[in-house]
């Protein structure tokens, strides 16, 4: 055993062991904790793939935007620690279905016979930069995905706005224009006695 | 020896594994997103695998532009869980029925 081969069963059991008590645990604190760690060990398995680019973008943009969100939520929202796993069923329906899945996959994946492929070696030749190979695909092949890209963000952006901004007159803050607007016929109501 | 198999076996265990987890939360919304974002994760695996293997890059470049409306899509639906709780008071999924679908 060579120490890549190490440094795989080692990445991988850790992702699958954290994935599993991702799904099952109940502080969703907790399950956002374990999301970093296997976005962490995702990144590592990238690179061993040899995509450090995407592998330092997948660090820096979910680890570090994605994951800080959601962790923001959470701590917005106050939500209370509830018992996740309640009904039986549910959890028979999802194993029975996972497993069906994992074995449909699992015998594509070993019809096809990917076994015998490997590497071809243009990748690692010396001189080969990851991040320019995708730059330069990026800039000429996919520009409109990227210009779509853009877009998509841009519509991100304004969607998470709007949909958070109601109309609604939330807190008790002075309004200086209402204040000036105000005057004495508008604060003070004379009654006369005899009408009470 | 690492092949491409071990690679697209574990990806596959990952997807299995968050499709378990959309399934088997029914206590809160936040859960079901990360889930998501697991089999997102998964699938972007599987492209860098097969853009290594097959000696193509145009697979990092898709895995770019998943990883870009993955994060639009978290980013909205954030949104939607927060304006949810404001309405609701609460992130249980089963109390999820105001369209009564």
């Amino acid at each position: 055993m060579d120490i890549i081969t190490i440094l795989f069963y080692l990445v991988t059991s850790v992702i699958i062991l954290s994935s599993v008590s991702l799904i099952i645990v109940n502080n969703t604190v907790h399950a956002a904790l374990l999301l970093v760690l296997i976005f962490f060990n995702s990144a590592i398995l990238w690179l061993m793939l040899k995509a450090e680019f995407l592998a330092i973008v997948l660090v820096l943009v979910y680890v570090g935007a994605v994951l800080v969100l959601f962790l923001f939520v959470i701590m917005l929202l106050d939500i209370p620690i509830k018992k996740n796993i309640s009904q039986k069923l549910y959890l028979l329906f999802s194993v029975t279905i996972s497993i069906i899945m994992f074995a449909e996959l699992y015998m594509v994946i070993f019809y096809h016979d990917f076994v015998a492929s490997v590497p071809t070696s243009v990748n690692s030749a010396l001189e080969f930069n990851n991040t320019y190979e995708i730059g330069l695909s990026l800039f000429t092949n996919y520009i409109f995905s990227f210009e779509i890209t853009a877009f998509i963000l841009l519509v991100a952006i304004i969607a998470a706005i709007a949909i958070n901004m109601t109309g609604r007159q939330r807190s008790l803050r002075q309004d200086p224009g209402k204040q000036i607007l105000e005057n004495k016929k508008s604060r003070l109501k004379i009654i006369k006695g005899e009408d009470l | 020896m690492i092949t491409m198999s071990h690679y697209l076996v574990f990806s596959a265990l990952l997807f299995c594994i968050s499709v378990a987890g959309i399934f088997i939360n029914r206590k809160n919304i936040l859960l079901l997103l990360m889930s998501i974002e697991l089999m997102l994760l998964a699938v972007n695996t599987n492209f860098i695998v097969f853009s290594h293997y097959s000696n193509d890059i145009t697979g990092q470049v898709f895995v770019f532009f998943i990883l870009a409306v993955a994060a639009a899509e978290s980013a909205i639906g954030l949104a939607i869980i927060v304006s949810l709780f404001r309405i609701r008071n609460s992130l249980e999924i089963n109390l999820i029925n105001n369209l009564k679908g």
